[in-house]
This record gives structure tokens, C-alpha cells and sequence, in this order.
């Protein structure tokens, strides 16, 4: 494991940066209050404009599951989509600061899955531990989130937190994919918008994914988006049972390894391409 | 330590149409120019040898250093370093070379110098007995220890270079890549880094390959010349050649005025070539058969002489004998 402290700098550096962006945060913390509401009372005209008014199920969520499912997918992106892999690699091959990393011994990839895992630990333990707690006690306070034995929330917990470090590294994982595509082309901006926009779409951070058109929601289920925000905040609110946690953190798991896989294909590849300017 | 076998790298660049609709039409295209910046290029180079890297700007000196610390793929052939070649096996290769590049820092920006060379010992895995050794040793050759507390981008740029040196040698590389690492320097710190240079070749017996354009540079450190034009070696040899071929030439440039008709001057005997080029009168000659003072002499008592600037022969003009004589021999095999 002597490997693994050489990308402790880089784990270090990212969780530093991460507290670099205090002002941001605040930012973030107001618009997101703003969003939240927006989103409470849409929900609120789709229930109440529903047959069985406030007490309907819609494709197995209540409105309280709903208004749950809201409030904690809101704070889990925030705490766990915290990458600019995109962005850095792009920088590095535009500016030819590939080569810097290309001639130290360490992988590229590795940097970047540091990074992740550094600024994913500071931004939990400074943000996502005030932030859980605070919800969670409120939202099983006023009964909106029913837990019936202590045990198995912890056990669900337990679950989540796993759930949640697949996710980060699925997430860079895919960032790290698109990112590698700025070899190809200096349409970077393009690149990060697609990518955020197919994430947010297909990772249920919208819409749950059972709101989805049948065949099409069966499909993206077994997708790696639905690792990355669906199922995490799923596991925590207890709507999956332990067979469904093992399969949908198996599936994660899989996808994880297949896009690492895909990645590396991809950068040897690549860094073929690379020239640099100047000599 | 270092091979290099029949090396070759193209470029290609897409063909790009003129104005807005030649950019459209370049969308759909694919047709491409080639260069090839690198040319069938072999040479092999010993342990602890300091090899200068020469050529003139575009000749091919920095894509090959870039082959052989693997950041560039060859289009063909191979680089060997200690058997493995690099773009290929880069993390196992990386240990053993330092790369610096003149012109880009590979310091990180915002933070103290210090804290740079804390990552990069945790990134070479350097053991604190070693750091402790190597920092000091570093210190007193380059000096940095005046500025290491500065972050980076607060340094000069001679301090900087200075720095970007010790980073590359922090983790005692078995090859050392500089290229032009004296470029923009003054003269005080041009003769730190060259000491430093020397000190590490005795001290660790470390392999360096340079690229410069100062002449000074290879007569300082380089015991042996590559150099290189249009991607093809012209010349791979010990220095003392080059010497042999080119004499110690110096050119004194002098202003002459007006009133002075420079053909009209005897000239100072056969060893001393003039050129005019325009109000500015050129006089070249071996510094070891002919005595510069008495040059500097006749110039002013026989062109009158306002200025003059007294210069070394510089690389481009090793570079442009050399193809010339190289031209000139191969007129006469096609003659005979």
C-alpha cells in the first residue's frame, strides 16, 4: 500500500481547494433554498391536482417521499459531484501541462481519483455532517420520513455511506471519461454541459427514475447514472430492502470498474495524439 | 543508459482553407500537412556523460527530449532508456529521469517552494535521510534556501529556474533532461546553474542531455556535441572537434563612418575575413592564430572605427558551416 502515499498530496490539495471555495458555498446554500421551495410546491400542485389528492401514490412515491427524496438528493449532489476533472484536463492539454504528469511516476487517473476522494471527505465531513443531521432530524421529526426500528436505519446508514463513495468515484469516473475526450476536441465547454446535463437527467437528480416511460425506465436503471444519485439517496430513505441495496451497490460497483476500464482504453489512446507546442 | 534508434516523429496538421468558408470547408476535409520535426535520429549515450543537444530553432531538439522523457509517442523507432522504452513504460521510467524545461515550470504556482518539493518527495518516495541529504546539497550549489519559503510564482524568473533545477533533482535521477536551462538567465546565475550541473555529474555521476543555444553552455559543461537540423544529425562528436573545426572565432562587428570606403582598406592578412553589411563592417578570425588586440587595433587606426562589439561565434553559424561544408563535399562526390 506504500504506492498509495504518493497521491496523498493530490487528496490533500483538493480538500484544501475545497475550503478555498467558502464563498461558493454560501452562494450555493441560498440559491439551493430557493430551488428546494420551487420544487416543494410543484410537487404540492402535482399531488393536490391528483385523484387521491394529498394521499395518492404516484409511481410509488408519496408526496412526503417526494418532498424527502427532494431535500436529500439536493444536499447528496452537493456533497458528492465536487470535480473538475473536466476543466483540469482540459487546462493540461491546452497548456501542455500534461507533460508535467506524464514525467513523474505517478498515473494520471490515480491523481484525479485522489482529488475526488480528498475534496468528497472534506466537503462530508464539514458540509455533509451538519447537513444530514440537520435534515434527517427534521424530516423524521415531522414525520415525513417514518422510521420504525433503530437498527435497520443504521444498517441503511452504513449502506448509504458505501453507496455515496461509489458515487463520487463514478462520477469522476465519467468526468474523467469526458474529460479525455478534450484530447479530440477543444469544444471543452460543450463536453461539460452534455456531461452535466446527461447526469442530472439519467441520475434521477430531477425526476426519480420510476417516472420514466417503461422500457426506457427499466433501461436506465441498469445504468451507471442511477448509481450515482438515485439509488444512494433510495438506500437512506429506506425504500430498498437489503437484496435490492446489495444488487443496486453490485451494479455500481460493476459499472465503476467497466468505466475505469473504458478510461484507461481511452487516455492510451490519447496521449498518443498529444503534441506539444513549442520545439 | 540511452538509446536512441533511427527515431522519427511527423506532425500532421489539417489543411486549413482560407476565410470563413475555408474554415467551414476545413470541417469536411482531411487533408493534412506533414512535418516531420524529427528524422531518423540515432545516437547512443554512456553513463555520466554531459551531452550537448544542438541545433537552431525548429530543428527537432525539444521533440526528441520530449520522446525520450515519453511525453511524446515516436511516429517510428525507439528510445531506450536502461532497455524500457518511455512513452511506453512511463510510470517505471519516470523514477530514473528528471526533466526540466526552460520555458514551463512544473512547480505548482500558489504554494511556498518548500511545500512543492514536499509533494515531489512524496511523489518520488524519497526517504526523509535522503531529502535531508539532497536539499542540502542542493541548497548550497543553487542557493535556493534564500527563496524557499516565497510562493513560486512571487520568484524571478532566475530564482525559478534555480528551483525548477532542484525539483528535478530531488529524487537523484539517473538522467537529467534540460532543456534550455539557462535560457533568459543572466550571467551570475547562468555560471550557478552550470556549477550545479558539474557538481551533480561528479557527486552522483548523473547522465545529462542539454539543449542550449549559448556556446558558452557546451564549452562549459558538454563533453560531447549532437547536433541536429531539420530533424537529421549533422554532427556527433566530442566538443574538441567542433573546436578543431571552427577555431575559436570571434567577429568583431564595427561602425565606420561615411567618410570611410571600406574595400579601400588593405586588409589585415588572410587569416581575417571581411563582410560589409551595410554602414556595419564584419571581421571574423581564429582568436588562436590571430591576436585580437592587434585587430582591435588596425580597426580603429585603419577603418576609424566610432563602435565596435566584439562576439563568439554563435550556434547558427556552426550550424550553417557545417551544412555548407557538408554541401560542398557532397558537390565534389558528384563531381567525381
Amino acid at each position: 500500500m506504500r504506492w498509495l502515499r504518493r497521491y496523498k498530496p493530490f487528496a490533500r490539495a483538493a480538500a484544501i481547494d475545497m475550503m478555498a471555495y467558502r464563498f461558493n458555498i454560501i452562494t450555493w446554500a441560498i440559491v439551493t433554498v430557493f430551488e428546494v421551495a420551487c420544487m416543494v410546491f410543484l410537487w404540492l400542485a402535482v399531488y393536490q391536482s391528483s385523484e387521491g389528492r394529498m394521499d395518492s401514490s404516484i409511481n410509488g412515491f408519496t408526496y412526503k417521499e417526494m418532498i424527502v427524496y427532494v431535500v436529500l438528493t439536493t444536499i447528496f449532489t452537493f456533497i458528492a459531484f465536487n470535480d473538475d476533472t473536466l476543466w483540469l484536463i482540459n487546462r493540461d492539454v491546452r497548456e501542455g501541462t500534461i507533460g508535467n504528469f506524464v514525467i513523474k511516476p505517478i498515473s494520471y487517473r490515480g491523481k484525479f481519483i485522489a482529488s475526488n476522494v480528498g475534496a468528497f471527505l472534506m466537503m462530508s465531513l464539514v458540509f455533509g455532517l451538519p447537513l444530514y443531521a440537520a435534515s434527517l432530524a427534521t424530516l423524521i421529526g415531522i414525520g415525513y420520513l417514518p422510521v420504525i426500528s433503530a437498527w435497520d436505519f443504521i444498517a441503511h446508514f452504513l449502506l448509504f455511506l458505501v453507496a455515496s463513495v461509489l458515487a463520487c468515484l463514478l462520477n469522476g469516473a465519467i468526468s474523467y471519461i469526458f474529460g479525455i475526450l478534450c484530447f479530440y476536441t477543444t469544444a471543452a465547454w460543450g463536453l461539460n454541459a452534455l456531461k452535466t446535463t446527461v447526469v442530472s437527467f439519467l441520475s434521477g437528480t430531477l425526476l426519480p427514475i420510476a417516472f420514466f416511460p417503461p422500457v426506457f425506465r427499466d433501461i436506465v436503471s441498469y445504468m451507471p447514472f442511477a448509481g450515482m444519485s438515485q439509488n444512494p439517496v433510495l438506500i437512506l430513505m429506506m425504500k430498498y430492502d437489503y437484496l435490492e441495496c446489495a444488487k443496486v451497490i453490485l451494479i455500481a460497483l460493476g459499472w465503476l470498474v467497466l468505466l475505469e476500464l473504458i478510461g484507461k482504453l481511452l487516455f492510451n489512446h490519447a496521449i498518443k495524439l498529444v503534441t506539444v507546442q513549442g520545439g | 543508459m540511452i538509446q536512441v534508434q533511427n527515431l522519427v516523429k511527423v506532425f500532421r496538421k489539417p489543411v486549413r482553407g482560407k476565410g470563413l468558408f475555408g474554415m467551414i470547408a476545413t470541417l469536411f476535409s482531411r487533408k493534412y500537412t506533414e512535418t516531420r520535426a524529427v528524422d531518423g535520429v540515432s545516437f547512443d549515450i554512456p553513463e555520466g556523460e554531459i551531452v550537448g543537444y544542438i541545433g537552431s530553432n525548429g530543428a527537432g531538439k525539444s521533440t526528441t527530449i520530449k520522446m525520450m522523457c515519453g511525453i511524446l509517442t515516436p511516429t517510428s523507432g525507439k528510445v531506450l532508456i536502461d532497455g524500457l522504452e518511455p512513452y511506453l513504460k512511463r510510470r517505471v521510467v519516470a523514477k530514473d529521469i528528471g526533466v526540466v524545461f526552460g520555458q514551463k515550470s512544473q512547480l505548482w504556482w500558489d504554494i511556498p517552494l518548500v511545500e512543492s518539493f514536499k509533494v515531489l518527495k512524496e511523489i518520488y518516495q524519497v526517504s526523509d535521510a535522503d531529502y535531508g541529504e539532497r536539499m542540502a546539497f542542493l541548497s548550497s550549489v543553487l542557493g535556493i534556501d534564500e527563496f524557499l519559503t516565497q510562493p513560486v510564482r512571487t520568484l524571478s524568473l532566475g530564482q525559478r529556474m534555480r528551483a525548477d533545477l532542484a525539483a528535478s533533482m530531488l529524487h537523484n535521477p539517473k538522467i537529467l533532461f534540460l532543456d534550455e536551462p539557462t535560457i533568459g538567465m543572466d550571467v551570475l546565475v547562468k555560471d550557478k546553474i552550470r556549477t550545479a550541473i558539474h557538481a551533480l555529474n561528479a557527486k552522483y555521476h548523473t547522465t545529462v542531455v542539454l539543449t542550449t543555444h549559448d556556446m558558452e553552455d557546451i564549452e562549459n559543461l558538454c563533453s560531447r556535441i549532437i547536433m541536429i537540423e531539420k530533424g537529421t544529425i549533422i554532427y556527433d562528436g566530442p566538443l574538441g572537434d567542433i573546436k578543431r573545426r571552427f577555431g575559436n572565432i570571434k567577429t568583431l562587428t564595427l561602425t565606420v563612418p561615411p567618410s570611410v570606403d571600406p574595400n579601400s582598406v588593405p586588409p589585415f592578412s588572410n587569416d581575417v575575413t571581411m563582410t560589409v553589411e551595410d554602414d556595419k563592417v564584419l571581421l571574423s578570425f581564429d582568436a588562436d592564430k590571430v591576436i585580437l588586440e592587434q585587430v582591435v587595433q588596425y580597426a580603429f587606426s585603419q577603418y576609424h572605427a566610432i563602435d565596435m562589439k566584439i562576439a563568439d561565434i554563435s550556434i547558427e553559424d556552426v550550424v550553417k558551416t557545417i551544412l555548407s561544408q557538408q554541401e560542398e563535399e557532397h558537390a565534389m562526390a558528384k563531381k567525381v
